[in-house]
């Protein structure tokens, strides 16, 4: 019975990807209405909050490509913030303070590393513009990008807007290759239907655009997140978007905003981002459950499916695959499994190489080597965050403090 | 706008102050913490085992030349059923044509000594006829010059009798003369009537005589009723001979037909779901997939394994081998499989319900 009721529910959540990235094609090519419709007059004042840890010289060409930015310079201001780097990162973001006047930027640092989310309270309490963005700082811009948030924000229910994740660096490997088909997929397709109903429930941290009066009615419990007295660093994006639908905002993402980020191309890197974002969701989802009745009746039902299944399909995910390998393990290497895997990534290769020509994948393989990272990471990244939640590693950035390379610069 | 100064820039910013829990609160956590540490390091620990495990048991079942499965086969089995109808209905076809080869037999053997009885008969019949036509071809003649003899004989006897006709009269005018009495007279015209009477007799003989000479010297209505006895008589021996001829090949071919019935049954009698089904005893089988068959040999040890592969101990000895091809599902990978079936003889019944069991060594050494 168990079994059973496992695989329905796996299909259950699989059926409302497969219905979501349908939907997304449907309303993508179909009802332009569902887009917001853009006022690029409006042009609030904007505080690129830009926290900053172990990111060494990115943080200087991140804050060069918003330098590029077309947005009037009086009206946005950079607040770089680092987060007590052991590396040179801070003198890079000194540095980019003084070769970049075109527009205003300001630096600080915290008094101990906080983490990502505190790192960005802590640059909020320098602004006091209209429109707060929080960017990662190893992302490059489009001259476009804080024009394109802003102008969204001109429908008064929406509360945040989000931008477009390419992938920088998509032929490093098949691991990069992999997350240039999944990152594309996910906001040209899934994220779509959310969009729909300006419902979507994480927003990316890479470019997040948020309302200051909603950010600063957020920030107390952005500071107080904790896991039985642990501080909770990670999953900023996404605790921020549910909170913002919490709230009663909607949310929206805009894929003409662009902004650039370079993936990890060493299997170690991927696994410890994806254990990091799984413990997210799980995180999220427990949330979710936790508070439920107060999900059913103030969000979008588009939201709660998508709350509840995107996070049960990875914690059933699990099981699925578990009870697969020791019922019949070798069915998922038969030929169906692996001519659609082939198929559906030819077909998103494809597409992606027709419209975002910079992000296209040249290895053919890609998806296949995605169907086995699927498997890889449903078999253990589940259990891994399932019992790591007291974690606060990044895991990513971690470094040993190292000499600053950059002394000449700064002077 | 003009990029402010560094010096106007806040090196480090003040860290906004975080509500700290209360002692009481603090304890819970830390307990929950505790607690949660606890469980998580032992589930992830045995998460890995169940991986490492998994990964093992895959790649030993990929590289195991050893490994037989256990096969319970039911009285009641559908394999069995069906075999041991098949193998009644055999055995029931065996004993009629049995019947029938009996019933051939006999009759052979009937046909057989009618046919040795006629046959007998024939040279009889043949040196009857040839002693009789030796017979006739000796008297024939003589009887022939007989016959004209009597012939010659009569024609005399005929003259003599006109003679005595002459007589008659004379005697009768002597009579009336009065010459000789009443009773002579009657005395000489008897003698005279029994002359007459003889030379009927005579001629009576004649044609008798020229009848036999007729029989004697051709071949009679009786001659030919003779020969056609004869060749019914050997018609009779050659049809029999035809019907022996056709029964002896049913029998042999009936013969043949019980020996290859015999044969297909202690083929069958060689079976597992025969001898699982016609055995009054517990039989234990297993399916050895052909990748295994050099471990399969008659006399081999057979191991039983803890978690199907360590700590493996001797239960019994592989009884005999069936050579008939069978299919299974395998035990690990849940695919299908080509194999064939053993005898086990077994010391427990525990080891036939195990997943696997190992033909000849232990599999870890172990």
């Amino acid at each position: 019975m168990a079994p059973v009721l496992l695989w329905l529910i796996m299909v259950l959540c699989l059926l409302v990807s497969v219905v979501k990235y349908v939907m997304g094609i449907i309303l993508k090519v179909s009802f332009p209405s569902a887009k917001v419709q853009k006022d690029y007059s409006y042009q609030p004042t904007v505080s690129v909050l830009m926290p900053c840890f172990n990111e060494g010289k990115t943080v200087y060409e991140t804050i060069e490509s918003i330098s590029r930015c077309n947005y009037p310079a009086e009206k946005f201001e950079v607040i770089a913030q680092d987060d007590c780097s052991v590396d040179d990162s801070y003198e890079w973001m000194l540095k980019a303070q003084r070769d970049f006047t075109n527009i205003r930027i300001r630096t600080g640092r915290n008094a101990a590393n906080s983490g990502k989310a505190r790192t960005v309270c802590n640059a909020m309490e320098h602004s006091s513009a209209e429109i707060i963005i929080s960017i990662d700082s190893d992302c490059i811009f489009h001259e476009d990008a804080i024009s394109e948030l802003t102008a969204c924000f001109t429908e008064p229910q929406i509360g945040s807007v989000g931008g477009r994740v390419g992938v920088r660096n998509p032929n490093d490997s098949v691991i990069t290759a992999i997350q240039a088909v999944i990152y594309y997929s996910a906001f040209q397709l899934y994220k779509i239907p959310e969009n729909w109903t300006r419902s979507v429930c994480c927003i990316s941290g890479c470019l997040f655009a948020i309302r200051r009066e909603l950010l600063l009615e957020i920030e107390p419990a952005i500071r107080a997140r904790h896991w039985f007295g642990i501080p909770v660093n990670q999953g900023e994006d996404r605790f921020l978007t549910h909170q913002t639908l919490l709230r009663g905002y909607g949310t929206y993402i805009n894929n003409d905003a662009l902004c650039w980020t370079t993936v990890p191309n060493t299997l170690s890197v991927l696994f410890k981002q994806q254990l990091r974002w799984r413990r997210s969701i799980v995180r999220d989802f427990f949330y979710t459950l936790k508070t439920l009745p107060q999900h059913v009746w103030k969000l979008h039902p588009n939201a709660v499916w998508t709350l509840i299944l995107t996070p049960l399909g990875a914690l059933i995910g699990f099981l699925v695959v578990l009870t697969a390998l020791t019922s019949d393990p070798l069915a998922w290497a038969g030929p169906v499994p692996l001519v659609a895997a082939l198929g559906i990534g030819a077909v998103l290769t494809w597409v992606i190489k027709k419209y975002s020509a910079r992000e296209a994948v040249a290895h053919p393989l890609a998806f296949g080597a995605y169907v086995a990272w699927s498997m890889v990471s449903s078999l253990l990244l589940t259990p891994l965050a399932l019992f790591t939640m007291d974690s606060a590693d990044w895991g990513t950035r971690t470094k040993e403090a190292s000499e600053v390379a950059v002394g000449d610069t700064t002077s | 706008m003009a990029t402010p100064p560094l010096s106007s820039v806040p090196a480090e910013t003040k860290k906004t102050p975080v509500r700290q829990p209360s002692a009481g609160q603090a304890l819970h956590y830390k307990l929950v913490i505790t607690l949660y540490r606890v469980f998580a390091i032992t589930m992830l620990y045995s998460v890995l085992a169940g991986i490492l495990a998994y990964a093992f048991v895959m790649g030993f079942y990929a590289i195991n030349s050893s490994w037989a499965a256990p096969v319970i086969l039911s009285a009641s089995d559908e394999k069995s059923l069906a075999f041991r109808e098949q193998l009644v209905m055999s055995q029931q076809t065996i004993e009629d044509v049995k019947v029938d080869a009996q019933k051939m037999e006999s009759g052979i053997a009937e046909m057989t000594k009618h046919r040795a009885a006629l046959v007998a008969l024939e040279p009889e019949l043949s040196g009857a006829i040839a002693r009789e036509r030796a017979h006739n071809s000796a008297t024939g003649p003589q009887l022939a010059a007989l016959d004209a003899q009597k012939q010659a004989d009569n024609s005399k006897t005929q003259s003599v009798l006109a003679q005595l006709r002459q007589v008659e009269s004379n005697i009768n005018k002597d009579l009336a003369a009065g010459l000789i009495t009443k009773g002579d007279a009657a005395t000489q015209l008897s003698a005279l009537n029994q002359a007459e009477s003889s030379y009927t007799d005579s001629k009576i003989a004649e044609v008798m005589l020229t009848d036999n000479v007729l029989q004697k010297t051709t071949t009679g209505t009786d001659s030919l009723e003779v020969l056609e006895k004869q060749a019914e008589l050997r018609s009779e021996a050659a049809q029999l001979d035809v019907a022996i001829n056709v029964a002896q090949k049913e029998l042999e071919e009936d013969t043949r037909q019980i020996d290859r019935l015999r044969q297909a049954i202690a083929t069958a009698k060689q079976s597992p779901y025969y001898l699982n089904a016609a055995g009054g005893q517990t039989l234990y089988f297993a399916f050895v997939p052909y990748d295994n068959r050099a471990s399969a040999v008659a006399g081999n040890p057979i191991y039983d394994c803890y978690l199907n592969m360590i700590v493996c101990h001797k239960v019994g000895e592989v009884k005999q081998i069936f050579t008939g091809e069978q299919e299974a599902i395998h035990p690990i990978f849940k695919t299908q499989i080509r194999g064939f079936l053993i005898q086990m003889n077994l010391n427990g019944d525990e080891s036939a319900k195990s997943r696997t069991v190992f033909l000849g060594r232990k599999p870890m050494l172990f």
